[in-house]
């Protein structure tokens, strides 16, 4: 289920990534990324929201110059939920280094990335959408893999603990 | 290190350095402070290089607690018990402790081994005084006598202005924790960490721990407490220790595992989080590299940095070229 959703992510990606350099319209010399001010709707394309279940979707708006990727991650528990947050929380921090990404996720969802024409000319397309397709699953990846160290070392501090009345 | 250890690592350290060097005597004042409030310092001096000053200052305890004179019940009796002729309780303790001791070095029993057991035992002084209101009652609980509290639920402190409780029967001793935790994330884990412990004890070979319950509002055996004391946010967690746990040897290691507990799963709720940071900054890493990746200048750059090969010139080299001059 979750090669469907990332192949059909990819394959929206790939169509979605044809960006090019266009300066702002209305303000002159300026180059704003078209996708995040929505002034102008001739240069948006109609955005794409894809749903792997209740819990989970991915909504990629595209524009002339710039495409937003947001992203709903699963969170079935209250410990997950608290995960999730921290995890991409301290990603969202390290927006700098991380160049793509937005610091703040749209509203609704739990974290974005911004790609402007400018990455593009930079990056590799097929590396750039390897990126965020490796990404997504590395977030998925991190969780369980944190929930895990949770409940194992519960268990081991339970354990050594109760050991000691033997 | 995933148990707290009972004598201060830093205490012995002090002791036993200072009966090492007893002829090169030096003059000694350390302050220092460990977890949930428990201040200490030692003193000593080059004129008497066999007498150290210790003092102990104990948390807070809360209003339902039972104290005689900043000390738990029992404490003076247990110190007496432990040390014997080596320390002398001064009185009045030194300005801003609960106790001090006049610890005389060159009482200390001759034989190795059994100098350091009493100074273990004296790096422990933590254990025998904030444990000693419950290895009253623990005792009690081994040698099956009635106590004068039976059935009733008794307060005693193990972090500043916080409690634990105990309910002392003949047969057992219904001992509960009220798990306050001040950050969210904390209380999250610590409550997946309680819950484990009612897990772990039903595997097999935990059989004869004592049986342990969590429950998120205060259990009915705590119905006699004043409400103020019963706040929690991380849940209950009840231990019922039997005979079994109490006799000879184990007895120590249940008070002071007891009186640790809360720290215990504190400690181990901030490592977790330590862990997931170290993780969270590993993963971070690996995801920047696989952006670098994604640039054509750093693939340029990888193989650049191997094609380079170095020849290492040395001295030899040198002198070689210039007798070929000479």
């Amino acid at each position: 289920m979750l090669r469907l959703y990332l192949t059909c992510i990819r394959n929206t990606l790939e169509a979605a990534m044809c960006l090019q350099n266009f300066p702002c319209q209305e303000v002159e010399r300026h180059n704003k990324p078209e996708v995040e001010l929505k002034t102008s709707p001739e240069l948006l394309l109609n955005s794409v929201v894809i749903c792997r279940n209740e819990a989970e979707k991915c909504l990629i708006e595209t524009s002339i110059n710039s495409l937003r990727i947001s992203l709903k991650v699963k969170q079935a528990d209250e410990l997950e939920n608290i995960l999730t947050k921290k995890f991409l929380r301290f990603l969202s921090m390290r927006a700098e280094a991380f160049q793509v990404l937005r610091r703040k996720p749209v509203q609704g969802y739990d974290i974005s990335f911004l790609i402007t024409n400018y990455h593009c000319e930079e990056m590799q397309k097929q590396r750039l959408i390897d990126f965020i397709v490796q990404f997504m699953e590395d977030i998925d990846k991190e969780i369980s893999e944190l929930k895990l160290s949770v409940n194992t070392r519960g268990r081991l501090v339970a354990t050594e603990f109760l050991k000691q009345f033997i | 290190m995933i148990l707290l250890q009972s004598p201060s690592k830093y205490l012995l350290q002090i002791l036993t350095t200072r009966l090492e060097n007893l002829d090169k005597g030096v003059e000694l004042d350390s302050y220092w402070i460990e977890f949930n409030d428990v201040r200490y310092h030692v003193q000593a001096s080059m004129k008497n290089p066999n007498l150290l000053f210790l003092s102990v200052s104990l948390p807070p305890p809360p209003p339902e607690t039972v104290s005689f004179g900043g000390l738990p019940p029992g404490a003076i009796e247990a110190i007496k018990a432990a040390y014997g002729v080596v320390a002398q309780i001064l009185d009045p303790p030194r300005d801003g402790f609960s106790l001090t001791l006049k610890l005389n070095l060159s009482k200390l029993p001759p034989d190795e081994e059994h100098k350091h057991g009493v100074l273990t035992k004296i790096a422990s002084v933590r254990e025998v005084v904030l444990g000693a209101p419950l290895r009253v009652f623990l005792k009690q609980l081994a040698s099956r006598t009635v106590a004068s509290d039976i059935d009733k639920v008794v307060a005693l402190v193990h972090r500043p202005m916080e409690s634990f409780f105990l309910i002392p029967q003949v047969e057992k001793v219904t001992v509960v924790f009220p798990m306050r935790f001040k950050d969210s994330i904390d209380i999250l884990l610590a409550t997946s960490f309680l819950k484990e412990f009612v897990d772990a004890r039903r595997t097999a070979g935990l059989n004869n721990a004592p049986p342990c319950s969590w429950s998120p509002s205060p259990p009915p055996e705590l119905k006699g407490a004043p409400p103020e004391a019963l706040s929690s946010n991380a849940g209950f967690v009840s231990f019922v220790i039997f005979p079994r746990h109490v006799e000879g040897r184990k007895l120590d290691r249940t008070v002071w595992s007891l009186s640790t507990f809360h720290a215990y799963v504190s400690y181990h709720v901030k490592c977790s989080e330590g862990f997931m940071h170290t993780r969270m900054r590993r993963r971070v890493e690996s995801l920047i590299q696989a952006l670098d990746g994604a640039k054509p200048d750093y693939e340029k750059a990888v193989k650049a940095t191997q094609n380079r090969s170095f020849k290492r010139l040395s001295l030899k080299d040198g002198r070689s070229s210039l007798k070929s001059f000479s």
